[in-house]
């Protein structure tokens, strides 16, 4: 066991995740929050700390929006801090939980993570412009479509992989979105829909890509004592990872992230995985584009370097396939609300495992399930096991 | 849950803002020292980390993995090798181009770094992986210190 004491989640909570919600950021934290709590029979008295997480400002439009969102957390004259780590910081803010518990220093912590991209008018791909550098990118005109089309290109021509695969993603994810009660994006499609739809930048195609969205995410965490008085049924979280790489991408081959590999290889040294594959029941890799999807089951090492793909193919990655990946629907399906998603596929693997997933709910009684999530200038991965 | 699904974003009240915040950028150390070559004298510089034997482009002050600092500047040539590219088809806004417009990451010769710009004076079919291309320069009185003073990359003949 790493840390002082072993942290178990003993609740979650979850909003509906769509565009133009009328609720604020902060009431959207509340719903959910208040949604965690209920679930593990708890009040806010009940709680030592509170992690927050959420991605740019310029989203919300709220500078500093942590504390604007304090209250909504739950962190009203509590230890409160925010995390930020880009699109990673959904399951990073899961993290942070993590060591507020696993430090000893809480026996508590709320994790709330909360994002309103559609209040960034007209359309929030404006507020990515400014993630770039401002003396070597910006003046290109940079946007982050096309540095996605960048990375997708040299994934797919390193293994020879065809678009009809990396689409089969898109299908997957929003079907299994279907049977998700929270989902902005479910649908019946099919690959020639994916491969018919507008091109953006080539080889992103409008059906490759995740939407913007509205929404939040919380979890309760406790330590192992107060957990067994909480629940019958804890689910553990027994490994944390997060890693960076060079913040100059062109310096770097976009091919493979490396950096999801090292996050995940320190999350697993501390669960004691030595064969991902085998030991891992379940999956929610990050998913914002469907390529994605198959270059983090890469990194998480689910499987080889360029294998993802066939694995795809073969219907092992279906809900009820040897390895279910993204059994909620992940971002293509539920929707993008940056930290918010990420730590909806923290909530996901913790109902997974406890059998509360309902029609989602994956064959043969999971009982380890990771959860990843990846950002900043493609440069970012988090990652966390969570067992039963 | 109390939230209900809004499909028409008229419902939704709402009034426009703006930040007001403007920004002015410096070059840097290294990059002022970079854009002045590009500039003045149409080359394109790197440094070099002795102990990681490492060649930076676009050039830095600082080693990110032994954090020596830089002080061995070079000129890496104009040419560079196709790493990846994208054809864009729509703006920001998500409105189509008049012309699609093919972008790529250049990985310089022999260095560990690249630069990202367009690719021009080539048809879209050829653009290729792994393709050798030269940085093509504004003429010099154009040239204003920034990265758009190379034009763009050409297919070397």
């Amino acid at each position: 066991m790493f840390g002082k004491k072993r942290v178990a989640i003993v609740g979650a909570g979850l909003t509906l995740f769509r565009r133009n919600l009328k609720e604020t950021g902060k009431e959207l934290c509340y719903e959910a929050t208040k949604m965690a709590l209920d679930s593990a029979g708890l009040t806010l008295k009940d709680i030592d700390s509170v992690a927050f997480g959420s991605a740019p400002d310029a989203f919300d439009g709220i500078h500093m929006k942590g504390e604007n969102m304090i209250d909504s957390a739950g962190g009203w004259r509590k230890p409160f801090s925010r995390v930020f780590v880009g699109g990673g910081t959904g399951v990073f803010t899961a993290n942070a939980g993590w060591w507020h518990v696993a430090s000893g220093l809480f026996d508590t912590c709320l994790v709330v993570a909360e994002e309103k991209m559609s209040s960034c008018y007209p359309h929030p791909a404006h507020a990515f412009t400014t993630i770039f550098d401002p003396i070597m990118s910006r003046p290109l005109g940079t946007t982050l479509i096309w540095i996605f089309a960048l990375e997708m290109h040299r994934y797919m021509h390193r293994h020879g992989i065809k678009k009809e695969q990396i689409a089969l993603v898109s299908v997957k994810n929003k079907k299994n979105a279907l049977d998700h009660p929270c989902a902005q994006l479910g649908a019946n499609i099919t690959v020639e829909d994916v491969l018919n739809s507008e091109i953006m930048c080539w080889p992103v195609q409008r059906l490759d890509i995740s939407p913007t969205s509205d929404g939040a995410a919380a979890l309760v965490l406790a330590s192992e004592d107060v957990a067994k008085k909480i629940t019958d049924n804890p689910v553990w979280i027994d490994g944390v990872g997060w890693c960076i790489d060079s913040t100059y991408w062109t310096n770097r081959d976009l091919y493979y992230p490396d950096y999801v590999e090292y996050a995940a290889r320190m999350a697993y040294r501390m669960a004691g995985i030595k064969n991902p594959p085998k030991e891992i029941d379940v999956a929610e890799p990050y998913d914002p584009f469907d390529y994605k999807e198959l270059h983090h089951m890469e990194g998480l090492l689910l499987c080889k370097k360029g294998e993802a793909p066939k694995l795809t193919e073969e219907g092992v990655t279906q809900r009820d396939g040897d390895l279910p990946i993204n059994p909620s629907g992940g971002l293509l399906g539920v929707g993008n609300p940056i930290a918010a998603a990420g730590l909806m596929k923290v909530c996901e693997i913790f109902w997974q495992l406890r059998g509360e997933a309902g029609k989602r709910q994956v064959p043969g009684d999971p009982r380890t399930g990771v959860a990843q999530a990846w950002g900043d200038l493609m440069q970012y991965g988090s990652v966390i096991v969570l067992r039963r | 849950m109390s939230i209900e699904k809004i499909s028409d974003p008229r419902q939704v009240r709402h009034w426009p803002g703006h930040m007001e915040a403007d920004y002015i950028y410096t070059h840097g150390i290294a990059g002022e020292r970079f854009f002045k070559e590009i500039k003045e004298n149409g080359r394109i510089t790197g440094t070099r980390c002795k102990h990681c034997n490492l060649v930076y482009v676009p050039p830095r002050i600082y080693c990110e993995r032994c954090f020596e600092k830089l002080e061995e500047w070079i000129d890496v040539g104009t040419k560079g090798t196709i790493q990846t590219f994208t054809v864009a088809y729509v703006d920001i806004d998500g409105s189509k181009l008049k012309q699609p417009t093919t972008y790529a990451m250049i990985k310089i010769n022999g260095t560990n770094g690249g630069l990202l710009h367009k690719i021009g004076e080539a048809n879209l079919k050829d653009v290729k992986i792994g393709m050798q291309v030269e940085a093509v320069f504004k003429p010099k009185e154009e040239r204003e210190g920034s990265v758009n003073d190379i034009k763009h990359f050409k297919p070397v003949k």
